[in-house]
């Protein structure tokens, strides 16, 4: 008699593994390989970030090739190399085709791969679509010789096959190539490799990457900063970011013998007295050992220390990429749009959600080439990898479309949503832990702390925009008048005096009338040994001026700064330098110099020059004196500012309530007619 | 003002091809001292002109038409504009002089092309030239053919019975009538149309139909209009040019012929009517000189597109805005014209002429012509 199976032997029977090829299939969009495009782009963004991981953790200075060449219809062979530490032959398997095989998943510090899936799932979709191995070359410093390993996936036992295993010459010191055929489909569109690898480009100026495009295109991302960017550190894990069974392993795995003592330095911001009263809440014994904790002791243990005061998880393990790189890194790959102005990028403090410390950043770039009549550029990072997909979805992107960025000079409908303007938007999330919207990783999760810190940094770099609009438009009135008295009057006077047979006369009364202005103008001469800066002020008023300018520089540069002629007083601690200019006579000018070291990483409109004797309005490429300098005017300067306004107040009168007639006609709809 | 088209001079030689009077140019000059006086004497260099606006019409009722008022704008080399008008101004100046030494004229298309070598000071558009031009008439209280500068022919056409004489290119007088002694295409207008150059020698006519398109024009001379009804038939080509609307007012005044106005019923079609019995904005200063005050609007109307039901378009944005801006120029006070302009915005389309046509070929000349003309007590 044929033994029934019962039911749970029925089951039984179908239950069985299931195998890792299923488990991708299943997972396609998450890993990113959910179709063509998106797969190539994935493949190149996977071994990029293993390389910049890897680097950054080694202290070298990327070299990243990305090749991508075409084989066949919808088929491509990327190849990705570096000078990165390279891997140890026993290692090279595991890390490029087992999946779930990594070193950072239970790490407490920024990096921008976690879960040691990305690459053995690009190797895996490489094999399933192609039936042909990854290969990878990898020599490290310390053997004379490369490996080079042809791997399948076994998606049976998620584990490596290796079909090829030879050592090669390899004329590089250290570096690893990983070379894959896959199933892809190559575009130059937004989400695209070279978009991502332009992204990458602008967080890691340490980096140099070439992207060999399948028409044979080089493109070059040179290196604009040869510091690498200080590895984050490791941090312990802080009890306001900790789940339950992460602590019961944290126990079980101590070394330290008591519970108070696993407390104090297995975890970070728990002071002696925190421990204690957490203790006190569980009703646990700070001399328990440490593995012993478990059951409902454990949550009681995790409850009670979420609940007392603990130190703020600290920002060692954050990796910002610094407002100097923002800038370099911005100025590197969008130098060729030649922007008008490069915001000074910021650098919020670090603050902590859930337990975990965050930062942001942000880079704003205006002008030039950037397209005036399309929405804002906005570029997102997280952990200093590009997000390219969700835009719309983003916490990022909804932060900037919640702004009002009419008060600071850009178009918007409404006062909401991405404004449009010639503007690009670097933003970047640092976090030990990023709240992503899902596990794809494409978007960051709203969250009201994470909102409130981009929206304050927004505001910030929006501050910088609208003071750089408000000089230009004050440039370009000024550009006007100087068209108007160097341009026009001079030949207005000309043709005048031509038509009379009379002398030209002299124009100085009347430029004056028409500039109204004090002129201070800075310019940059790059010498071979120095930057020198010559700065010319002119009186285009039309009475005499006794001027006081004042110059301030950062503190730092300030040691290195030589003036000629010098000043009439220094404060070097505050950077600032002071001179009584000779007294000028209308159309009157006098120059002086300031002269910095090659290495100064400045521009003539990064100097902040002030002027006294003179009222703001009619003060030009300088700002008047601040209230809070506390300086003590000469008598002459105090005396002479008071008398010009007493001047402008009864000179301004004239033509007032007069109709601009070029205007009144313009303005008529009168060219329909004869 | 209005400047008298200067006459003939007693200087006058033979290579003149234009008539100028002698002092034509004594005020460019006068300019030129105030400026050169301001410039000297320490000021921002500025003119002060009447203003062209529509605001600023004002009519005047003894010679029954609208005229600039008094409200004056300055232009100043404050401004980048004012300035560059002002440097303009004398590059125009200094170029008129020099056309006068050597006995040329020129275009005001040549012009626009001159200025091509006046650097910054060059004109970006004709528009831009044509507006100075109209600015100095009015500076310096002349004519633009004063200044030597002229347009180009136009060619407005005349047909119907009406003997002129022309003194042609060469000096030679012609007579000929305008419908026995011309092809299909009539008479073609020169852009000099003063008594020097054409003479009204006869009329059997009885009226002017001033017609805003061709293919009208063409339809009643087919259709033997001039001839049936003694009309002389005067094509406006759009917006009428200054001749055309100086020889509709001669033939208005010195053979005391009635003018009628046809056009399309559209607000455009009402400012070609406004131009031409009332003056134009542009040119009030010469409304004395241009404008027809008795010529009456007789159709398309906003009535006539019902009464008749005329195939039709509806307003455009454009146009509805157009009849917005009638509505407060002065030109258009009058009650008839608020309620004419008003029922076309209340019904909201408007009817080319030749929409007519709808009843055939005939109707505009057996049917409409008659019963307006009847109605206006014309005929």
């Amino acid at each position: 008699m044929p033994a029934s199976l019962t039911i749970a032997q029925q089951l039984a029977a179908k239950q069985r593994e299931i195998s890792v090829a299923e488990f991708f299939e299943r997972n396609r969009q998450i890993l990113g390989f959910d179709n063509l495009q998106r797969a190539l782009l994935t493949t190149v963004k996977e071994a990029a970030d293993n390389v910049l991981d890897a680097c950054e953790e080694s202290g070298i200075l990327p070299e990243l090739t990305v090749e991508i060449a075409k084989e066949g219809e919808d088929r491509y062979r990327v190849s990705v190399s570096d000078n990165g530490p390279g891997i140890l032959r026993k290692e090279i398997p595991n890390v490029f085709a087992r999946l779930l095989y990594g070193s950072r998943f239970h790490s407490h510090r920024q990096a921008r791969g976690q879960q040691g899936i990305g690459i053995s799932a690009a190797v895996l979709y490489s094999n399933l679509t192609t039936n042909r191995p990854a290969r990878i070359t990898s020599k490290v410093e310390e053997e004379e010789v490369a490996h080079v390993l042809d791997l399948f996936l076994d998606t049976q036992k998620n584990q490596p096959r290796v079909v090829r295993d030879e050592v090669e010459i390899w004329d590089r010191p250290h570096g690893t190539r990983i070379e894959l055929s896959l199933k892809a489909r190559y575009v130059r569109a937004r989400q695209s490799p070279l978009e991502y690898l332009r992204g990458t480009a602008i967080v890691n100026p340490h980096a140099r990457i070439v992207l060999v495009e399948p028409d044979g295109t080089r493109l070059t991302f040179e290196r604009a900063s040869s510091e690498p960017p200080p590895p984050a550190r490791e941090t312990l894990p802080h009890p306001y970011g900790l789940e339950l069974g992460e602590l019961a392993h944290l126990l079980k795995a101590s070394r330290r013998s008591t519970l108070t003592e696993f407390l104090t330095k297995d975890l970070q911001g728990v002071s002696l007295r925190a421990a204690k009263e957490a203790l006190l809440g569980a009703r646990l014994s700070g001399s328990a050992k440490p593995a012993s904790v478990e059951g409902e002791p454990l949550e009681k243990l995790l409850t009670s220390l979420q609940s007392v005061t603990l130190i703020a998880p600290s920002a060692d393990g954050l990796s910002p990429i610094g407002a100097m790189l923002i800038k370099r890194g911005l100025r590197n790959v969008l130098g060729e749009l030649r922007p008008e102005f490069f915001a000074p990028p910021v650098s919020r403090p670090p603050r902590v959600r859930g337990g975990f410390p965050f930062m942001v950043e942000i880079g704003l770039v205006y002008g030039g080439g950037l397209p005036a009549d399309q929405p804002m550029q906005i570029l997102r990072f997280a952990n200093r990898v590009p997000l390219l997909f969700q835009q719309g979805a983003c916490a990022i992107t909804n932060a900037i479309a919640s702004m009002d960025w009419r008060r600071y000079g850009l178009d918007q409908k409404g006062g909401s949503g991405v404004p449009v303007g010639p503007a690009l938007v670097l933003v970047h999330v640092a976090s030990t832990k990023v709240p992503f919207t899902s596990e794809a990783k494409e978007a960051v999760a709203e969250d009201p702390e994470l909102d409130r810190e981009i929206t304050l940094a927004l505001q910030a770099s929006a501050r910088h925009l609208r003071t750089h609009l408000t000089r230009m438009s004050r440039r370009d009135f000024a550009s006007e008048k100087f068209a108007i008295i160097q341009r026009i009057l001079p030949r207005l006077a000309e043709k005048t005096s031509h038509l009379l047979g009379k002398p030209v006369p002299d124009l100085t009364p009347v430029i004056t009338r028409i500039m109204d202005v004090v002129n201070v103008e800075t310019s940059l001469v790059k010498e071979p040994g120095a930057l020198r800066l010559p700065v010319e002020v002119t009186n285009y008023t039309p009475r005499p001026r006794v001027l006081e300018l004042f110059l301030e520089i950062a503190p730092e540069m300030f040691g290195a700064a030589a003036f000629d002629p010098a000043p009439d007083g220094t404060d070097p601690a505050l950077g600032r330098a002071w001179w009584t200019l000779p007294k000028l006579a209308p159309n009157g000018r006098t120059r002086l110099t300031v002269t910095l070291p090659k290495e100064a990483d400045i521009e003539a409109n990064d100097l902040d020059w002030f002027v006294a004797g003179v009222d703001e309005a009619r003060l030009l490429g300088a700002d008047p004196l601040p209230g809070d300098w506390e300086v003590r005017l000469p008598r002459t300067i105090v005396e002479a500012a008071e008398a010009a306004a007493a001047d402008a107040a009864a000179g301004s009168a004239k033509e007032e309530g007069e109709v601009d007639y070029d205007a009144a006609e313009a303005s008529e709809g009168v060219r329909d007619e004869d | 003002m209005p400047p008298k088209r200067a006459k003939a001079s007693a200087t006058k030689t033979d290579e003149e091809p234009v008539t100028v009077r002698a002092d034509a140019l004594a005020p460019t000059l006068t300019l030129a001292k105030e400026i050169y006086a301001q410039l000297a004497g320490g000021e921002i260099p500025r003119m002060r002109l009447p203003l062209r606006t529509k605001q600023n019409l004002s009519f005047h009722p003894r010679e029954g038409v609208w005229k600039l008022g008094k409200a004056m704008g300055t232009r100043s080399a404050r401004k980048l504009d004012g300035a560059l008008m002002l440097l303009r101004t004398f590059y125009l100046v200094d170029f008129i002089n020099e056309m006068s030494a050597d006995k040329k004229t020129s275009t005001l298309r040549e012009l626009y092309y001159i200025s091509e070598g006046w650097d910054d000071a060059k004109f970006h558009s004709e528009d831009e030239s044509n507006l100075l031009i109209e600015d100095l008439e009015v500076l310096c209280d002349r004519l633009r053919e004063d200044f030597r500068l002229h347009p180009e022919e136009n060619g407005a056409s005349v047909i119907g019975d009406l003997t002129l004489k022309e003194r042609n290119r060469k000096g030679i007088v012609k007579k000929f009538n305008c419908r026995d002694d011309v092809g299909d295409g009539g008479y073609s207008l020169p852009f000099n149309v003063e008594k020097e150059k054409i003479e009204f020698v006869s009329t059997g006519a009885k009226f002017v139909v001033a017609i805003e398109c061709g293919g009208m024009v063409d339809r009643l001379a087919e259709n033997g209009f001039d001839e049936k009804y003694n009309a002389v038939l005067l094509h406006l080509k759009g917006q009428p040019a200054r001749s055309t609307r100086r020889f509709l007012k001669r033939m208005n005044e010195e053979l005391k012929l009635p003018v009628v106005v046809f056009t399309d019923g559209d607000p455009w079609s009402f400012r070609i009517f406004a131009s031409v019995a009332y003056g134009a904005i542009k040119t009030a200063h010469l409304s004395p000189y241009l404008a027809t005050p008795s010529a009456e609007f007789l159709g398309v109307t906003a009535s006539d597109i019902e009464n008749y039901d005329l195939p039709h378009d509806k307003l455009s944005e454009q146009d509805v805005r157009a009849l917005e801006a009638e509505l407060t120029d002065p030109r258009f006070g009058t009650a008839e014209w608020r309620s004419e302009i008003e029922l076309m915005l209340k019904n909201g389309k408007k009817a080319e002429q030749q929409s007519l046509a709808k009843y055939g070929l005939n109707f505009v000349t057996d049917r409409y012509l008659p019963e307006k003309l009847g109605e206006m007590g014309a005929l």
